[in-house]
């Protein structure tokens, strides 16, 4: 019975390893990092739009 | 009551639903393969009739408690929306029968002892209702 249940406890944790990798990362300063990241690129991406603006309307 | 539910998941209450609904549905299946043992449909060398049903009513009850708490986590901070459609409705149907069943199996079981007879159908019934349970919400949650 020991060996059923620790193959059980096995179940458990494969699926606890597996579905927090799909998942990914959750904690909030994780998540919050890579928000600011994202944020950080978008800015970029923008700053550079608009100088191309500027060199095409010189 | 959703601040107690946000608290105790730490704020991840979708995350740490789907990962205990996910750990319910696969002990489900390994319920499944004890019984099957248990009844003697499947013969193993390793693992005994006697053994196998004592594992399956230890990890039965552990998984009445998880079941439990997640359907607690899904009323209480979700609720109920009637106006929902697709895999949530579904969802909202397949985890009420579940809980229903689930609580005729336990009645059989504890008290109900003259049908007995009933249990490998009920059993099988928990069992297919847990899989369409998870995969109308955690299943769809994980496949994006």
């Amino acid at each position: 019975m020991v060996a059923s249940l620790l193959v059980a406890l096995a179940i458990v944790a494969i699926v606890i390893a597996v579905v927090t990798a799909r998942l990914g990362p959750t904690s909030v300063a994780e998540l919050e990092a890579r928000q600011d990241r994202l944020k950080e690129r978008l800015e970029q991406r923008e700053e550079r739009r608009e100088e191309r603006a500027d060199r095409a309307g010189r | 009551m959703e601040h107690l539910v946000e608290g105790m998941a730490l704020g991840n209450v979708t995350e740490v639903k789907v990962v205990l609904a996910s750990i319910v549905a696969a002990l489900a299946g390994y319920q499944v393969f004890l019984m099957a043992v248990g009844y003697g449909k499947l013969r193993l060398p390793f693992l005994g009739s006697r053994p196998a049903s004592a594992t399956h009513r230890a990890v039965g009850d552990a998984i009445v408690v998880v079941t439990v708490v997640v359907a607690f986590m899904c009323i209480s901070y979700f609720g109920f929306d009637e106006g929902e459609d697709g895999p949530a409705a579904l969802h909202m149907v397949f985890g009420a029968l579940l809980l229903a069943v689930l609580s005729v199996k336990i009645v059989v079981l504890r008290w109900w002892h003259s049908a007995g007879r009933f249990l490998p159908p009920l059993g099988i019934t928990v069992f297919v209702l847990f899989l369409l349970t998870w995969l109308t919400s955690a299943g769809d949650f994980l496949a994006g």
